[in-house]
């Protein structure tokens, strides 16, 4: 059986899906609203029934995990679920896959020897989650220069993701206007670029560099000189939005963020309308001089950001029950095999384009 | 008002409380060059942006505060005033970046466009007569001594990539040295053989200052007190009213070893430094979201018929056609002019304009014109010398069946109404353009230029005593102009009373038999304007108002090099090396083979740059204008490749 919690999400339902179509077993589908749940679970591919579920309430939590083989998690905001939901599914025997947790939930988990000989993978969604894992393509052993990432577009944020894009600031997500210099974190290195072009990106774009922790992590793992982080938005009502409420809110918590969701969701909503909707995960390298040829780019295409998060949940359970990951708490960009993901990806529908060339 | 009346009594030269409010400012003495000035006050002291177009030049007193207080009571959008002041710099020796106009001539002397020259340069000499042959060299090189004092602008240097700066006045060569020719005791072969050779060394080996002074001047000593004073002035750091502030400055000093100049408190280079904040003010802006809404739908130049590519001349010098209106002429013109509201200029730029039409057989067309342009920030700013000068985008649309004056009425208003944008200059306007169109070639290869009311404007013809260099005799004069980018120009000038047009264009471009018929015509034409008797007739204009389908080399509609590169990452290390290289200089990421320097924000003094910097990187030098011809990061990577292979 494998749990799937937050299945009647933006990104849930494509994860429910997927994972039906890859006949990975029968499917409990968890929600706070059961009709809505038995309505998704009902057009799955595969045996499917659905079950109110409840984060916030333990027994209901537990009976959910009960008997899964697997619980995976598409349920936020991120900052509520931590490693909640990863505790149940332990203390049921199952293994676990989460769209969110990052660091925070990771390290909750570590070194306590809660998970036993399970497994959990965490941040297996898009950004953190592929944004670390495709550039793994450019490096292979290969020592590089620099690498660069370029990762987003035009997306509409609701209320609960803008919050959690709120959040998503402070030294354990990532640091601005930094680059990773020899080694380390250099700050206020790198200016934000306006109307710039870019290779895959339909129109001229803002990149605000932003060196996430998932970043860091890369290159160190990659041994790259040199790397270099934007999240990229299509004009700079996004970026204006989150700057205008982080210097209002100097606590950054989501009680005190959430009145301010609405302006983000605002500014989302009107880039939208000037742009549609379209996803861009851009990745360059530059190997050091001498080293031996290879791919020095890829490039994925996508129109939702979101539903691309679901099949990206749906690959990294598919490769948990595979046993191709092993026993412990991971972060989905460092466990993941990048060969097999983008092969995987450049099958699926939802995916527009992806090259590595 | 009473700021109208003291701006107009600064520009006419009048007792503010003299002037009449019911009489046109052409007749109490105003001219398009004041008239661009006058509008440019307004801006600057009232904030009010008028567009010339209202401000015709039969426009009185009263007529032009009636327009300022319908602008500033909501009528029309006001701007700002300009908020620059332009101060000293700490450091009168630190460089400074070159003015866009300065830029083009810098990359022109590169050979980096086509119709390149090793200098941009103009090229004077005249007579003098009862010279004092022992006195004038000494006299002549204390004044250049005094005068390099008094404007620094005369010790500036360029530096190799396109920056500027002014030596200090004891650094070494910093002053410039004046060369004397003693012919006194030679015969007339002689002479005029030697009078042929300096006049064919300065005239295709102007001065150059990335090497040494911008100026080069030279004394002719001749038999009979009589001489020749030659000047080679670089375009790249003298405009044209910078000249005539130079000879006017240079006799001044010459006639008087104890001559003092007002001190000047600011230079050229505090000027430019002010004008780094320009980009900033709303006035800037809206000038530039003026031209931008323009840009798509502007003309391309005049479909001249052409006897070569001008990719594939090159040119030396440019060739001249020339004409003067003797006094009566253009004192008759004038009065025709004033009769009919328009300035002398927009009079000649109309006929130039026919000409132009009936040439290129079509008559929507863009043409470049040279601006004095030079911003009213200080006090000062007319007399210090330096490059201020800009070029200005001006579309014509001559309309079928419109007599000269109508014509002539149009001109005015759009040329008013363009020159009213000034913050934003032609060399701008036309990257822009050429980006747009991904098209290299120059955007207005045809050129008018009037400094019609100079003199005026200076307050009087330019001294004709000169101490011991004798008596200048203006009208005895040689000159030569090479300004890269150009297919034809016309100039139009004053020479004391008489009126002076010539037309400069590049001989190897065109048939000789119709650059002579069209200089005939445009002469035919003004001599038709003097007598009265061509403005209401019908100038015989074509009847298309876009070129037609091309047939042979035509102007503007020549064939642009089709460059396409498979897109993707940077095929190999060399590839990858140009872009670090653009990305380096443009501070952008530059990712793809395929993406141009030019559509990545390069301009061409960037480009002077980026091959500099490839120079050093790869050891080998991409002429510019190779890079210019295929500027995408695999087309750069190409050429370096093949120079590279060149030298092993």
């Amino acid at each position: 059986m494998i749990g799937i919690l937050g299945a009647t999400g933006a990104v849930g339902r494509t994860a429910a899906q997927r994972i039906a179509a890859y006949g990975l077993g029968p499917l409990r589908v968890g929600g706070r609203n059961l009709t809505r749940a038995a309505d998704l679970a009902s057009s799955l591919p595969a045996p499917a029934h659905a079950v109110r579920a409840d984060l916030n309430d333990p027994a209901e939590l537990a009976a959910f995990c009960d008997g899964c083989r697997i619980v995976v998690s598409c349920a936020g905001p991120t900052y509520q679920v931590l490693d909640t939901v990863a505790r149940a599914a332990f203390a049921a025997g199952a293994d676990y896959v989460d769209i969110g947790g990052e660091l925070a939930a990771k390290d909750a988990l570590t070194g306590e020897g809660v998970a036993g000989d399970r497994t959990a993978v965490f941040s297996a969604g898009v950004m953190p989650g592929l944004s670390g894992l495709l550039p793994r393509l450019l490096a292979k052993g290969r020592p590089l220069r620099r690498l660069d990432v370029y990762v987003g577009g035009a997306a509409v944020f609701t209320p609960l993701s803008a919050v959690d894009a709120l959040l998503t600031r402070g030294p354990r997500f990532g640091e601005p206007m930094a680059a990773w210099r020899e080694g380390r974190v250099a700050p206020g290195t790198l200016a934000p670029l306006h109307q710039v072009r870019l290779p895959g990106f339909p129109v001229p774009v803002h990149a605000w560099p932003y060196l996430t922790t998932e970043a860091q992590t890369l290159a160190t793992d990659t041994g790259a000189d040199e790397v270099r982080s934007y999240n990229v938005f299509v004009s700079n009502r996004l970026p204006e939005a989150l700057a205008a409420t982080w210097a209002e809110v100097p606590d950054a918590r989501p009680e005190t963020l959430a009145p301010h969701a609405e302006t983000v969701v605002r500014a989302s909503l009107r880039d939208n309308a000037d742009f549609g909707a379209f996803y861009v995960m851009l990745f360059t390298a530059r190997p050091r001089p001498g080293a031996p040829p290879g791919p020095t780019r890829v490039l994925l295409t996508a129109v939702d950001s979101y539903a691309l998060s679901g099949v990206v949940m749906a690959l990294a359970t598919r490769a948990v029950l595979s046993g191709s990951v092993p026993a412990g708490v991971h972060l989905a960009a460092e466990v993941l095999d990048p060969d097999a993901t983008a092969s995987a990806l450049r099958k699926d529908v939802l995916v527009e384009g992806l090259t590595v060339e | 008002m009473k700021e109208l009346a003291e701006i107009w009594s600064e520009l006419l030269g009048l007792p503010p409380g003299e002037i009449p409010h019911d009489v046109g400012f052409l007749r109490l003495g105003g001219d398009s060059v004041l008239a661009v000035r006058m509008s440019a006050l307004v801006r600057k002291r009232l904030g009010v942006a008028l567009a010339l177009s209202d401000v015709r030049v039969e426009t009185t007193l009263d007529d032009l505060a009636e327009l300022v207080r319908r602008h500033t009571s909501g009528g029309a959008p006001a701007t700002r005033a300009l908020p620059l002041t332009v101060t000293p710099r700490p450091d009168p020796h630190a460089e400074f970046p070159l003015l866009p106009l300065q830029q083009g001539y810098f990359v022109g002397q590169q050979d980096g466009w086509e119709l390149s020259y090793d200098s941009a340069h103009y090229y004077l000499d005249y007579a003098l007569t009862g010279v004092d042959g022992d006195e004038a060299a000494d006299a002549l090189a204390d004044a250049v001594g005094r005068l390099a004092t008094h404007q620094p602008t005369l010790r500036a240097r360029v530096t190799p990539d396109g920056r500027q700066h002014v030596l200090p006045a004891d650094a070494p060569g910093a002053v410039p040295q004046v060369r004397v020719y003693d012919l006194r005791e030679a015969g007339p072969a002689e002479i005029a053989t030697a009078l042929r050779d300096v006049r064919q060394e300065m005239s295709t080996s102007g001065p150059d200052p990335t090497r040494g002074p911008g100026i080069d001047v030279r004394l002719t000593l001749l038999p009979g007190d009589e001489g020749r004073l030659h000047l080679g002035l670089s375009l790249l750091i003298f405009d044209g009213w910078s000249s005539s502030v130079l000879s006017r400055d240079l006799l001044a000093f010459v006639a008087d070893w104890n001559a003092a100049l007002p001190p000047l408190d600011i230079h050229f280079g505090d000027y430019v430094t002010s004008l780094a904040d320009l980009p900033a003010t709303e006035a800037w802006q809206a000038d530039r979201d003026w031209w931008w809404s323009r840009l798509d739908t502007l003309p391309g130049p005049p479909a001249l018929p052409l006897a070569a590519d001008p990719q594939e001349v090159r040119p030396v010098t440019m060739g001249n056609r020339e004409h003067r209106w003797r006094a009566e002429s253009w004192a008759a013109l004038r009065r025709q002019c004033t009769d009919r509201g328009v300035t002398p200029s927009t009079a000649m730029l109309t006929a130039f304009g026919v000409v132009l039409a009936r040439w290129a057989g079509h008559r929507r067309m863009l043409l470049n014109s040279l601006q004095l342009n030079r911003l009213p920030i200080h006090p000062e700013v007319q007399r210090v010398v330096g490059a201020f000068a800009a070029t200005m985008l001006l579309p014509l649309d001559l309309a079928a069946e419109a007599t000269f004056a109508e014509l002539a009425a149009t001109v005015q208003a759009t040329s008013g109404e363009h020159a009213a944008h000034n913050l934003i200059t032609g060399v701008e306007v036309g990257r822009e353009v050429a980006r747009r169109r991904g098209s290299w070639r120059p955007v207005g290869p045809v050129v008018f230029q009037s400094v019609l009311g100079v003199d005026a404007a200076m307050g009087g013809g330019p001294p004709e005593e000169a101490g011991p260099l004798g008596r200048v005799v203006a009208s005895d004069y040689f000159h030569q102009l090479r300004t890269p980018q150009v297919a034809i120009e016309v100039r139009c000038f004053e020479l004391g009373p008489e009126m002076v047009a010539v037309f400069s264009l590049v001989e190897e471009l065109f048939d000789t038999d119709q650059v002579t018929a069209a200089f005939a015509e445009f002469v035919a034409l003004v001599d038709a304007l003097a007598d009265g008797s061509g403005w209401d007739r019908l100038p015989g204009l074509p009847e298309e108002t876009e070129p037609g389908p091309a047939s042979g080399l035509r102007l503007g509609l020549l064939p642009e090099p089709a460059v396409r590169h498979r897109e993707g990452p940077p095929a190999d290390d060399m590839e990858q090396a140009v872009a670090d290289v653009f990305e380096e200089l443009l501070e952008v990421p530059v990712l793809d083979r395929a993406a141009d320097f030019f559509g990545l924000g390069g301009d061409s003094l960037l480009a002077v740059r980026a091959v500099v910097r490839l120079a050093k990187e790869a050891g080998v030098s991409v002429p510019v204008r190779e890079f210019l011809s295929d500027s995408t990061v695999a087309g750069v990577a190409a050429v370096v490749r093949s120079r590279l292979g060149d030298q092993r």
